[in-house]
């Protein structure tokens, strides 16, 4: 551009704008320059009027300058991005002008700018509390996905969005109800139906979160878990791969989030008359009844509880069997029938529970003639049904057949947790369960562990040196079979096998490691603090300080 | 330098240690000039123990203190990996003493600890999401992105990464006081949205 500035025969400065043809002219030597051609027009002089500006050119026919074309490239690129992430006209608005307000109006190019358009987004959304993860994001923008949690923690601070009001946490059941809207598994279920499932979800997520399982954890694994679940429980054929794959959640992940949901049903489940039987392979056919006894559990009130505890329980109970003796018919199939049926009708004793306790078993109306009167009809009834069994598919298997009509009827939807609540209501909540956070319990085992081998070596320890006492423990070869890894099993019965944990925890004992330490499981730290004795150096005289 | 400690031997000293909890140092980083121009190539072809690193440093290992340096061509050297203060210390001169018999007029000037990562564990479930609301100011909590809750404390400077599981590691402390101080701040906190099993 310099170049047009000065005449190219005579380097005169004076040049001037031809009104007519728009081309620069020298005022001294009347030469024309080229090459910097102002419009162009088409169709000769008579053409249209109006600019034509051609982008991603220089020289003739450009009107943009770098500055232009930078924010005109990086608007398109924004209102592209926000148009895959499905924005709406508002937010594309307040994306903008996010960018527009952080960048001072001088937006940006290359791919740092592609993920801070992505992670203004993100940011826009979840100021106003509407899901947008940020693994969709980061596919969208083709970034990883730490690389755009540091824009936007760059953003936030930039922001200064430190309080709650102004930037939510993420909200996990907005991003559940919106994965149950978009997702493709679903897009063939009615609206009511719909509705019942994110009420189901939203119940079951916010006892997850009550469980701890929601706590430090990927959220949307775990929707796709929920998804999964509530998906299976309506008959709606669901994968979860494909859910995770659609939602953009890790499979394995995805896999165990419903695992550890079903495990921590069937603990509820316990509490159940038939609870002993329930274990996680046929948990999600008692899965109404344990749903519906965690609901109508989370309805009492806690300041009652103490009150109403026997009272609710027997309607709970008798709810609860006399649905699952009427519906054994229509899950026929799947209940265990275990020669010894009478396990069902026993009232179990439980403390842990806090089910049934003492003399409350005596207030439980539920007569067992009552019960045998009803188990005889059932067993009528399944009687029927085996005889004359239909759900057999071509492979001879038994289908799994639901009766859609039975899967509402259980579910009322009545409970608070079927509606948003706060964490503290949550917290209030007793939904039968009240779980541990699966890191903490693994923590707790691998102390344990940890002790029983401590325990272990000094056993050995005391063995060597106190030879005469070591008669009088017969324990003393114990613990080696415990710690035994399960896979050598076979070969290691009978043979102590001693691994390196074992003799370092041996070696730290002998330095005087304190237990407690041990416990901690830094055996590293300690051997080097301890047994190695590097660190501890006699203090180097002043001098020698610096050679 | 702080006064030499070896935990796990001693007992706890509660005036302190409130808490009864001593968090366990396990990495101090700590530099120091060695005060000549190096050839990195030379030391990476004549030691046994190091490496060439592309991004213009030896990486050269000890075993006792088994620790890791960097070392660069201007003559500064990062020491990491060591458990305590004087075994970084130690470690840096043996690094520097290695670096003399490769032929170098290496001093030992301007040691300094940078950085004390410990860690520790309450022995108790933590309410994160609880935690957060209520310190907003200092914490940052996105599972999308880390399962800790990262709490950064103004008084002493130090980054605390608190887990569900009730672990936790400190880091960003220059004297391990720091790392006890910021413990025992926060110990009460963390007391206070435990999770309790009704």
């Amino acid at each position: 551009m310099s170049k047009s500035t000065s005449c190219t025969r005579c380097k005169s400065k004076s040049l001037v704008r031809d009104d007519v043809t728009g081309h620069l002219v020298c005022e001294i030597c009347g030469l024309l320059q080229e090459f910097d051609s102002f419009e162009a027009h088409f169709g000769g002089i008579t053409g249209p009027q109006g600019t034509f500006v051609r982008l991603g050119t220089a020289g003739t026919g450009s009107t943009f300058n770098y500055k232009e074309k930078k924010i005109y490239d990086a608007q398109k690129l924004i209102d592209d991005l926000v148009y895959r992430l499905g924005l709406s006209g508002s937010k594309s608005n307040d994306v903008k002008s996010m960018v527009a307000t952080i960048t001072e109006g001088e937006y940006g190019q290359g791919h740092w700018f592609t993920i801070f358009v992505g992670a203004c987004a993100y940011v826009v959304m979840r100021k106003d509390n509407k899901s947008l993860p940020m693994a969709e994001v980061s596919s969208v923008i083709g970034s990883d996905e730490f690389e755009l949690g540091r824009m936007i923690q760059r953003i936030v601070e930039f922001l200064n969005l430190k309080r709650l009001d102004d930037y939510p946490e993420f909200d996990i059941l907005n991003s559940f109800e919106t994965a149950l809207r978009n997702s493709r598994s679903f897009a063939g279920v009615g609206e009511e139906d719909k509705e019942r499932m994110r009420k189901q979800g939203i119940f079951l997520i916010q006892c997850m979160v009550k469980w701890s399982l929601t706590t430090g954890r990927r959220p949307l694994p775990l929707v796709v878990a929920v998804l999964a679940f509530v998906g299976k429980l309506n008959e709606v054929a669901v994968k979860i791969e494909d859910a995770a794959k659609e939602f953009h959640a890790k499979v394995y992940t995805s896999k165990v989030r419903y695992r550890e949901l079903l495990e921590a049903l069937v603990k509820v489940a316990q509490a159940l008359p038939w609870g002993k039987d329930v274990t996680v392979k046929n948990i999600m056919k008692n899965a109404p009844f344990v749903i519906q006894y965690m609901e109508k559990k989370s309805m009492s009130k806690p300041g009652e509880k103490e009150k109403r505890d026997l009272e609710s329980l027997r309607l709970d109970l008798e709810d609860v069997v006399g649905d699952c003796l009427r519906k054994c018919l229509d899950y026929g199939k799947d209940l265990v029938y275990e020669e010894d049926d009478s396990s069902y009708f026993k009232v179990y004793s439980d403390e842990k529970s806090g089910l049934l306790s003492g003399d409350d078993v005596k207030k439980f109306t539920l007569s067992p003639e009552c019960l045998s009167m009803v188990y005889a009809k059932v067993s009528n009834e399944v009687g029927n049904v085996k005889s004359g069994k239909e759900g057999r598919d071509v492979h001879g298997r038994e289908r799994m057949v639901f009766d859609f009509r039975v899967c509402t009827e259980w579910w009322n939807g009545e409970s608070e947790l079927s509606k948003k609540l706060l964490l503290k209501q949550i917290l209030e909540k007793d939904v039968g369960l009240e779980a541990l956070p699966p890191s903490f319990v693994a923590g707790c085992k691998v102390y344990e562990k940890r002790r029983e081998k401590i325990n272990a070596a000094n056993r050995r320890i005391n063995r060597i040196m106190f030879p005469l006492n070591a008669d009088l423990d017969d324990n003393s070869n114990i613990s080696c079979k415990e710690i035994s890894h399960p896979r050598k099993k076979r070969k290691s019965t009978k043979v102590d096998v001693i691994s390196w944990e074992d003799l370092i925890i041996e070696t730290l004992l002998l330095h005087k490691v304190k237990e407690e330490e041990i416990e901690k499981g830094h055996y590293n730290t300690l051997m080097d603090l301890h047994v190695f004795n590097s660190g501890i150096v006699p203090d180097t005289p002043a001098r020698l300080q610096e050679w | 330098m702080a006064e030499q400690v070896v935990e796990g031997s001693q007992p706890v000293d509660l005036a302190k240690h409130p808490s009864g909890i001593v968090p366990t140092l396990q990495n101090i980083v700590s530099t120091v000039n060695l005060d000549c121009k190096l050839d990195l190539k030379a030391i990476a072809l004549q030691a046994r123990n190091a490496e060439y690193n592309p991004k213009a440093s030896v990486i050269m290992r000890i075993r006792e203190p088994k620790t890791t340096a960097l070392i660069f061509a201007s003559g500064k050297m990062v020491c990491t990996g060591a458990k305590s203060e004087q075994q970084s210390k130690l470690a840096a001169r043996k690094y520097a003493r290695i670096i003399q018999k490769l032929g170098f007029p290496a001093k030992f000037k301007d040691f300094k600890i940078q950085n004390i990562v410990g860690s520790c564990d309450v022995k108790f479930p933590i309410r994160l999401e609880g935690l957060a609301y209520s310190h907003g100011a200092f914490s940052s909590y996105e599972p999308e992105l880390f399962p800790g809750l990262i709490y950064r404390m103004k008084q002493p400077k130090i980054v605390l990464l608190i887990f569900v599981s009730g672990k936790i590691v400190l880091t960003g402390a220059k004297v391990r006081d720091e790392t006890y101080t910021a413990f025992e701040n926060i110990y009460p906190v963390l007391t206070e949205f435990r999770k309790n099993q009704q």
